[in-house]
């Protein structure tokens, strides 16, 4: 009986060809990424450990903000699961136009471009992906990181200065590097909890995270920051004390604080933004004024 | 991934793709030298695994187009309405046009179906646009397997427009099968209510082992399916 060929010593003789081309396949959507993402100034990611916080509040109105300062403004949903931008503003019927310079995304109020998982799915369509989630679920995570890559790489943001994304709660554990993996040059996070205790201990731990992959953290907004009375418009504490020792204890500055507010959120039901000159609408306007600064600092120091 | 046949000491040679079940992908390779021949078959879980990758196996021969994956991989019922079908069904027809120049299995594949299929075929049949929108949620590299066989049977019935419920009627066809006798006396012990269902379920195990006949040893093997149904 003839000895047992060594696949080692034969790999050694014959001559290897990559017909497949997998690795140039996937070079090449990095590199189409790179291209779209070259054209924006500015990339921002909107996150929280905690859900129910109110991220995508944060993200509608951080961008409103940044789009009243005269800032051509791009809004990508990533909550794949969850995608309410654009419900929140006034979006629902928005949708992408195909052509082949990539995916047109609809143009929400003041120009800003929205792009959501929202405009593929029915109204009351949960998201559901074709595969055997009932054998194995393991090719899941494959497939969104997949889909945020092609939310980056095929919709034609055009030239912008600010493109904010919308994380998914719970993101600690894959979003933020998925996304730091595909934007290297991601300029800062937002982070947003509630003052609540429990939501700050599970923020702290997704703060410590998005640090550990990269991520450079810009500040945190403090939402439900208190609650302003319907008539008279005096803030009421929701919990005890607020989020300065949480921003102490991870050297994060705080960017500002939310009250909760009976126009907001009917503003955010109704997918109209608030007026310019509503209390609320004028914090984000000074918290953006602050992520501004932020990004700043690089040219100022430097 | 490369097959290596360790008489000759050369890598195998990609040969063609099959669909042998739901989910589930079959490459042949041979090698050059010897002719030996190797299948490999991936499970459901493998092949959703290799289409979320976005990659194509073998290589691109053209650009994807925006968003591909994502409109491709929503589960049927839940996606919003695609583009118009004309703009989907020129990209498929462009990525159809040079079947022998490209190196990706399943394109290769596609096309070869395509062309056959117009060959043999000829006589166009018309598609509703809710037969067309139906069509193009399947994914691309299926689409045109599951096209050449509702149109068989559109052609075999002789139906000139395909709707959505040619489609469906096309699923349920039983095609050249034929039933035994005693499978047939067999089948008639199911309760009615249920009946429809488990001949549908049985023909379509018969279809995948690539059976022409359904005999009474196929009942019996697919019985545990139906315990309790009283036959």
């Amino acid at each position: 009986m003839a000895p047992e060929k060594d696949l080692k010593s034969i790999l050694k003789k014959i001559q290897f060809t990559d017909d497949a081309q997998v690795m140039k396949q996937i070079v090449d959507q990095s590199l189409q990424v790179k291209t779209r993402m070259g054209r924006i100034r500015r990339k921002l990611v909107v996150m929280s450990g905690k859900g129910g916080v109110g991220k995508s509040m944060t993200t509608a109105n951080l961008s409103l903000a940044l789009a009243r300062a005269g800032h051509r403004v791009g809004v990508l949903d990533v909550d794949l699961n969850g995608p309410c931008i654009p419900k929140m503003l006034g979006m629902n019927d928005g949708a992408f136009q195909f052509t082949t310079e990539g995916a047109l995304p609809p143009i929400g109020p003041h120009g800003m471009k929205i792009a959501s998982m929202a405009f593929f799915l029915r109204p009351d369509a949960p998201l559901q992906w074709k595969g055997p989630m009932e054998l194995s679920p393991v090719w899941l995570g494959l497939q969104e990181m997949s889909v945020i890559r092609e939310f980056l790489a095929d919709v034609a943001w055009g030239e912008l200065d600010y493109l904010v994304v919308d994380l998914p709660p719970g993101a600690a554990a894959d979003k933020p590097p998925v996304i730091a993996g595909y934007i290297p040059e991601l300029d800062g996070g937002v982070v947003v909890t509630t003052p609540s205790e429990v939501a700050k201990q599970v923020v702290k731990k997704s703060v410590v995270y998005a640090r550990d992959v990269g991520i450079r953290l810009l500040g945190l907004v403090e939402n439900m920051s208190g609650v302003l009375c319907a008539r008279c418009g005096a803030p009421t504490p929701l919990f005890d004390g607020g989020c300065e020792d949480l921003c102490a204890a991870l050297d994060l500055p705080l960017l500002g604080k939310i009250p909760f507010s009976q126009e907001m959120s009917r503003a955010c039901d109704a997918g109209r933004p608030l007026a310019p000159d509503h209390l609320i609408a004028k914090r984000f306007d000074a918290i953006a004024d602050r992520v501004q600064k932020c990004l700043a600092l690089d040219s100022v120091v430097v | 991934m490369k097959f290596v046949c360790m008489k000759c000491e050369s890598f195998m040679s990609f040969e063609n793709v099959q669909v042998p079940g739901e989910q589930s992908l079959g490459v042949t390779f041979g090698c050059p030298t010897c002719g030996a021949k190797v299948a490999m078959v991936t499970n459901p879980g493998e092949t959703a695994m290799v289409n979320a990758l976005g990659v194509k196996i073998g290589g691109r021969t053209t650009p994807a187009a925006p968003m591909e994956l994502t409109r491709e991989s929503l589960k049927e019922g839940t996606a919003a309405a695609l583009p118009p079908a004309s703009e989907q069904q020129a990209m498929l027809a462009k990525e159809m046009e040079t079947p022998s120049a490209g190196k990706c299995p399943f394109s290769s594949m596609i096309a070869q179906m395509q062309t056959g299929a117009t060959a043999a075929e000829g006589s166009a049949l018309t598609w509703t646009e809710a037969a067309t929108e139906r069509l193009e949620k399947v994914p691309s590299f299926m689409r045109p397997m599951i096209q050449m066989g509702v149109e068989n049977y559109a052609r075999k019935n002789s139906i000139a427009t395909v709707t959505p419920e040619v489609m469906d009627q096309s699923k349920n066809d039983p095609g050249d099968l034929s039933w035994s006798q005693e499978a047939e006396r067999r089948l008639d012990n199911i309760p009615s209510f249920i009946r429809p269902m488990a001949k549908k379920e049985i023909e379509r195990i018969a279809k995948e082992r690539g059976m022409t006949q359904i005999s009474e040893a196929l009942m019996e093997e697919s019985k545990s399916k139906f315990i309790g149904m009283g036959y």
